[in-house]
């Protein structure tokens, strides 16, 4: 065990002075491995953060969310969200979770604050702060004397928002806040260590916490069984007793009983639902927040695998190099004596050096994808905070480096004929006793060009779907245009619409704007249900409501009818404008105009339909006018001019005091956004491509020049005898041919599988246009790759034989 | 009058390296008539094997002027120099040179493929059994180089350069890996061509062999030390 320990040491040594004689070497494989297996590091990490690594809460296997679905007399779902008494029904009868949650996330400006910031408010009941184990830097959390209907004005305040905006001060606890016309005091400060999950969606933090009863949902609404609210949510913590035993199709049984039983009978009288239903599913807390993350996870595994796998080909290139360099030295070590585990060790020395610097440095670049992730998709990817180099990516480091000095050491290994070794000496040098096989050669000629051919089609297919979203034209005008949105919770309801009329009076007179238009950004909409009152067939749409000025402002055409007049809105007319989609949808060969739904809304116009950025669908929509006390407004500026969040302030305090600014950013920012999404993708795929073909291209020449040069004497021999440039090109290419197709078929067979094992996925990629996609990527993949063929040729056929032949006796 | 198949005129060759001028040949001239045995020998490093590349045109001479049956191939492109070689000139390197993957057939019947008549697979086929039978070996027709031994596959080598029908064998050093049983079995099959009507022009170290040529020219330092003595065939 000594002499094994003291042997080992020694060829370390020996290894680590090898290397130092080979600076060039050792760096361009450290390099190569460190950056790729630090790519690969880094998204296995964010794989196991989010798909893998238990949710940091207690009993997290039994946090369950719950969807309610409203269920269409066509069996469609018709909305994914809890109406509001549905929502309390489930709450207060159900008997499958020892604790629920009801939370609602929204926003709101913090008018006891000077700067009057925007924060996000959590509407949350008392068992938040249980099931999410939140501990508190200061004061208590909710209580029973917050539980639903107590209406206790309280508040928590998030550790991040008591720095931020309270500066930390030490006697928080007992103060007032107020927002949204309301005031609350301080009950407590959460600590600084809670980890939140983004239940609202990737990036949300809670702000500030308030009891669930002063959610902002309408005393209306909270009676409306057939409206559903997107803000509403339930999570709850499974019974211990029925964890082990109820599946999760007993469980949505249970809890749809539940609700769709007294909905039907809150419902019964109302002919609109007759035929619709409640559905309840129910999901891991943990899927749910994964949700669509997953696939991007896996599409990143797969670029970083693929660009490992090509680094490792084009590394291979360099340890068989390498090891035929090495030759004498081996040669010498077998005359000696050593034996050929012996050798196998001294070469897996050397190796093993090599390999564990590049996971050193992958480390580093770990760290910095780390950094690079959070910054760039913190809002895309949920729980991407949590990533730091853990106990997973110190062992898949080990691993790592284990199955990779194991691997080249092997492949090295292989290389080395022992007998024909020990005559190496004898025979002046000239003997072959280190040589890659032609199988082996084929293969990474074929690995190479199945993982580039995978990889640059994915990236392809992927760079077309993001360019399409980027490119796509929106319909609409966004340069110039501000979205404003207001807060009017501190002014009377009677005067909103007067101090809105003035309000905007004032902003017509800034020399800078062009325009107001009281509505909502072009992109959002809500969802809602009409009835067309000559059929009453029932059609789903988007609505919004919009005053006179909104269309010529965004520039979106109408097509046929009218435009709303200033009286329509003044009025409150029940007049709309409906999109093609929708048109087309009500009338396929006709006019839509004079159409009327729900009780005589009247069509007056067609628009032509927008594309809300980064989005292809196009939904039916419809447009109504808005109430002159709408708190939301589009801002139009002249060219290059500017107008600061300060200036807007100013006038609506001169307006009124009680105006506040709940949002302020321009249409322009707001769309790249939204396609900030699918421009990284587009971005990422174009490097990607790129970087792979580049890699793949000097493996496939390192390859193709190895196996040139092993075929040196008998190029010579052939044009010796008469052969032309061509005819060696020719050969050259047909030989390599076998293992192209063999490459591009496994390329497909990859393709094929992934498409198999994926089909959910990956069905919206599929079409006919890949074919020729596919083609385009095969051409230049052999185009690179008779590139690489030619390229080592040319030292042979360029010159006279003899420089072949030189050497072949 | 002898027909002169090559002809070399003041033929020098330099090599140049940074630091370094070496003139392997120097103002070398002489004829090989058409049925001559020439052997070319001197010490090692004298010029023999440069000498021998550039009559075989696997290399350029860089100065002089050399004919192959009176034409002038001094300043051929690569592939012109290609399907000279093809058409006028076979070899037969010391260290063989066949190719492993080939089988006996497919070797010899390789300069055929490169050949500007392509010709048929017939043609090629009755070609190379001739060939092949010349050298006694046509019983080995579909083994692979090293199934055979180092005599045999030299007489497989002997066997592609006959196979285009050359004008000239230019023989390299061809007992140079080989014991000297199967030595003198190569030299007695050279020997019999010769006596056929082949026309070559071998490099040897070997005296011996050297002496069964008729015609002889010894090099020393790049020059030639013995006027060549022309031995009439016949």
């Amino acid at each position: 065990m000594n002499s094994f320990f003291y042997q080992t040491l020694y060829q370390v040594k020996q290894a680590y002075l090898s290397l130092q004689q080979k600076p060039g070497f050792v760096f361009s494989v450290v390099t190569t491995l460190g950056i790729t297996l630090g790519a690969l590091l880094c998204v296995l990490t964010l794989a196991y953060v989010m798909l893998i690594k238990p949710l940091p809460y207690p009993d997290q296997d039994r946090l369950y969310r719950v969807e309610h679905q409203l269920i269409s007399n066509e069996n469609k779902v018709d909305g994914r969200a809890f109406t509001y008494p549905n929502l309390m029904h489930l709450y207060k009868n159900q008997t499958t979770f020892s604790e629920s949650v009801l939370s609602y996330f929204d926003a709101a400006v913090l008018t006891s604050s000077t700067d009057e910031p925007m924060v996000t408010i959590s509407f949350v009941t008392p068992q938040w702060f249980d099931i999410f184990a939140t501990k508190m830097a200061l004061g208590r959390p909710f209580e029973s004397s917050e539980q639903v209907n107590t209406y206790n004005p309280v508040a928590i305040l998030s550790y991040q928002t008591w720095q931020a905006e309270f500066a930390g001060k030490d006697n928080i606890l007992d103060e007032k806040i107020k927002f949204s016309g309301k005031s609350y005091r301080v009950i407590g400060v959460t600590a600084q260590q809670n980890i939140e999950l983004p239940l609202a969606g990737p990036g949300y933090k809670t702000q500030i916490y308030v009891p669930w009863d002063f959610n902002p949902t309408s005393d209306k609404q909270r009676l409306a069984w057939g409206n559903d609210y997107s803000g509403l949510s339930f999570i709850g913590k499974i019974k211990p007793e029925l964890a082990a035993t109820f599946s999760a199709t007993q469980m949505n049984q249970t809890l749809t009983n539940l609700v769709n039983d007294n909905w039907q009978n809150q419902v019964a009288s109302e002919e609109f639902f007759k035929g619709w239903g409640i559905r309840l599913e129910v999901s891991t807390l943990k899927s749910f927040i994964v949700a669509d993350g997953e696939k991007s996870v896996y599409l990143l595994i797969l670029g970083a695998l693929g660009l490992v796998l090509i680094a490792c080909t084009n590394i291979a290139n360099l340890f068989v190099s390498r090891t035929a360099e090495r030759q004498q030295q081996l040669a010498i070590r077998a005359a000696v004596g050593a034996s050929k585990a012996q050798l196998f060790r001294t070469i897996m020395a050397e190796i093993g050096i090599i390999m564990l610097l590049s996971i050193v440095v992958a480390q580093i670049f770990t760290f910095i994808g780390f950094s690079i992730l959070t910054y760039y998709l913190g809002d895309f990817l949920p729980r991407i905070d949590e990533l730091n180099l853990n106990s997973f990516s110190v062992i898949a480091s080990i691993g790592l480096l284990v199955l990779l000095t194991f691997f080249f050491s092997h492949l090295c290994r292989k290389m080395i004929n022992y007998r024909s070794l020990n005559s190496t000496l004898q025979s002046s040098g000239k003997g072959s006793g280190i040589q890659v096989s032609k199988k082996v050669r084929n293969i990474l000629i074929s690995s190479q060009i199945a993982i580039a051919t995978s990889l640059v089609f994915i990236n392809i297919v992927l760079y077309k779907d993001a360019n399409a979203l980027v490119e796509q034209p929106l319909g609409y005008e966004t340069e110039n245009i501000m979205a404003v949105v207001l807060s009017l919770a501190n002014i009377e309801r009677d005067s909103r619409a007067q101090k809105l009329t003035e309000l905007k009076l004032k902003l017509n007179n800034v020399p800078k704007i062009i325009d107001v238009s009281q509505g909502m950004r072009p992109s959002i909409f809500s969802t809602t249900a009409l009835t067309d009152d000559a059929t009453t067939k029932r059609y789903t749409a988007s609505g919004k409501d919009v005053d006179e000025r909104y269309f010529e402002m965004i520039n979106q055409v109408i097509i046929e009818g009218d435009n709303f007049s200033a009286a329509d809105i003044k009025d409150d007319n029940r007049v709309a404008i409906i999109n093609d989609v929708f048109a087309q949808l009500v009338s396929p060969n006709g006019s839509a105009i004079g159409m009327k739904f729900n009780n005589g809304l009247r069509v007056i116009g067609v628009v032509k339909s927008i594309h809300i950025p980064g989005r292809e669908y196009v939904a039916a929509r419809f447009y109504m006018p808005a109430s002159l006390a709408r708190n939301m407004l589009l801002i139009k500026l002249k060219p290059g001019q500017e107008l600061s969040r300060t200036e807007l302030i100013t006038s609506l305090k001169e307006v009124s005091p009680s105006l506040s600014l709940f949002s302020f950013s321009s249409l322009t920012d707001y769309k790249n956004e939204r396609l900030f999404a699918p421009m990284t993708t587009a971005i990422t795929t174009v490097v990607l491509a790129i970087l792979t073909l580049f890699l793949s291209g000097l493996g496939l020449y390192g390859i193709l020049s190895y196996s040139s040069q092993m075929r040196r004497f008998e190029i010579g021999t052939r044009l010796a005898i008469g052969a032309k440039g061509k005819d060696i090109v020719t050969l050259v290419f047909r030989d390599n041919s076998g293992a192209m197709v063999s490459g591009i078929i496994i390329s497909l067979l990859v393709l094929l599988g992934l498409y198999l094992g994926f089909r959910d996925s990956l069905i919206e990629y599929v079409s006919i246009e890949l074919i020729p996609l596919y083609m385009m990527t095969l051409a230049l993949i052999t185009l690179i790759s008779l590139f690489a063929c030619y390229m080592p040729l040319r030292q042979y056929i360029n010159k006279p034989a003899i420089h072949s032949l030189r050497g072949s006796d | 009058m002898s027909q002169a198949i090559l002809e070399m005129k003041n033929i020098s060759k330099v090599f140049e390296t940074e630091e370094l001028e070496t003139h392997a040949l120097k103002g070398i001239s002489f004829s090989v008539n058409k049925g001559d045995y020439v052997s070319i020998s001197g010490p090692s490093g004298c010029g023999k094997s440069t000498l021998l590349s550039i009559m075989g045109l696997l290399d350029v001479s860089t100065g002089g002027e050399y004919l192959i049956e009176g034409i002038n191939v001094t300043d051929l492109t690569l592939d012109q120099a290609a399907e000279v070689r093809n058409a006028k000139i076979g070899f037969i390197f010391q260290s063989f040179n066949l190719i492993d993957e080939l089988s006996v057939f497919d070797n010899v019947a390789l300069p055929l493929r490169y050949h500007s008549d392509k010709p048929s697979n017939q043609v090629i086929k009755e070609r190379v059994t001739a060939c092949l039978e010349k050298v006694a070996l046509s019983h080995r027709i579909s083994h692979k180089p090293n199934q055979l031994s180092g005599g045999q596959q030299q007489r497989v080598a002997i066997a592609r350069a006959l196979v285009a029908e050359p004008a000239v064998l230019l023989v390299d050093e061809p007992t140079g890996n080989l014991d000297s049983k199967s030595g003198d079995l190569v030299m007695e099959v050279l020997e019999k061509l010769n006596e056929s009507g082949t026309t070559i022009c071998m490099v040897t170290h070997d005296p011996r062999y050297a002496d069964m040529a008729k015609t002889k020219i010894q090099l020393l330092d790049g020059t030639i030390l013995q006027a060549p003595k022309a031995k009439l065939a016949g």
